[in-house]
């Protein structure tokens, strides 16, 4: 195919080297560049339509009609049947003829909604290190969470690791060595229904 | 799920939803639904040019995005990750569609500025690029697309398509001559 547009442009540079350009957000800066005239006119060029593709695929996200609840719903049903249990972990039980065990799973979604109930604090990941399928081995646990603005990070950690083992006494016999935490996030502090109303 | 839950999923970014998500949090990937599916939807609809196409590929992005989770290297791109991901399903399906089934298109025009002329012209552009795009040859529709909606570097269309920087580099300038004529009147 013939160009028939010119990719180089009298200055010697080209479409693709002022595209990449654009693309690292003009950084390093470049003054053979920001210093040409006609560079800056081809850079504003391809800056606009750059910003008018992004433009319209929000103005057609606009204009579509809005995702339906069952459309979302259809989603949630069948990604909900394909639930990430993860490895089995042994409970401990007086008859040993009883082999009781929880799940991965099971464990990370305690930890959520235990960490979730302490206000300003949101869960984010739960991994669970160490020997965990055989009974009574050390367990550690490392858990990110997310801050709501204005909270005390340190106290607030303190507060999720403390809660945690509780919960974690009272809902299995683990052998928890030790939980760390991390607050990775911050996060506005969201607006509640009746504060709303 | 209590209504707390359920606003204070929706205050926290990208990245803390994904690790819930995960870890097998289910409320916290419907709260990427709701944040990233209208774009994905938009992005699906500029390549297959049906409502009811893009919806089903949207969907099937998220089945995949869903069983996928683990592999997200930076969870707070999350969104150019789905868009990826739209974008694959999206060209999959239309080579598998038969070629006559698209919707009368959208009108785009909506006056939204204060000034109708400055409106008008906007639109107009919106419209010319709008036709531009759509008759893009399919590689470097792909290619543009990924380059000025997703942001995605030349090396990594490259890999996302299996071609060579090289290749991607020159899809992108016969795209943009392509698209540069015809805008060329709303410079």
């Amino acid at each position: 195919m013939t160009e028939i547009t010119p990719t180089v442009l009298d200055c010697g540079k080209t479409l693709d080297e002022l595209s990449d350009y654009l693309a690292a957000d003009r950084t390093p800066f470049d003054a053979s560049i920001e210093t040409c005239p006609e560079c800056l006119n081809a850079l504003e060029a391809l800056e606009r339509l750059g910003q008018l593709s992004r433009d319209l695929l929000e103005h057609e996200a606009e204009q579509l009609p809005p995702v339906s609840e069952a459309w979302i719903q259809t989603i949630m049903t069948s990604i909900s049947q394909e639930m990430r249990a993860g490895r089995s972990l042994p409970l401990a039980h007086p008859d040993p003829q009883v082999q009781l065990s929880i799940t991965e799973g099971a464990i990370r979604s305690l930890v959520r909604a235990t960490g979730d109930s302490i206000d300003g604090i949101l869960i984010g990941r739960c991994i669970l290190d160490g020997d965990v399928e055989t009974p009574g081995a050390p367990i550690h646990l490392t858990v990110s969470a997310s801050i709501a603005w204005g909270n005390s990070g340190p106290e607030r950690a303190d507060l999720v690791r403390t809660r945690l083992y509780a919960a974690l006494r009272q809902h299995t016999d683990l052998n928890i060595a030790g939980i760390d935490i991390t607050i990775e996030n911050i996060h506005d502090i969201p607006l509640r229904a009746q504060e709303i109303s | 799920m209590s209504v707390d839950l359920n606003a204070d999923l929706n205050a926290v970014d990208d990245a803390v939803l994904v690790e819930r998500a995960t870890d097998g949090d289910t409320a916290a990937f419907e709260v990427i639904i709701r944040r990233h599916g209208p774009l994905m939807r938009s992005y699906a609809y500029r390549i297959l040019r049906s409502e009811a196409d893009a919806d089903d590929v949207v969907q099937d992005a998220f089945y995949t995005a869903w069983r996928q989770l683990s592999e997200i290297r930076d969870p707070a791109a999350v969104r150019s990750w789905l868009m990826r991901i739209v974008s694959r399903t999206a060209f999959t399906h239309l080579r598998r569609r038969p070629a006559t089934e698209t919707d009368t298109l959208l009108h785009l025009a909506v006056a939204t500025t204060p000034d109708p002329e400055t409106a008008a012209i906007r639109n107009a552009q919106l419209d010319a690029l709008s036709g531009a795009l759509d008759r893009l040859p399919e590689d470097q529709k792909q290619c543009w697309l990924l380059r000025e909606l997703v942001s995605l570097s030349y090396t990594e269309i490259a890999q996302e398509l299996h071609l060579t920087p090289g290749a991607v580099r020159g899809k992108l300038a016969r795209a943009r001559a392509s698209v540069a004529i015809e805008m060329e009147e709303w410079r």
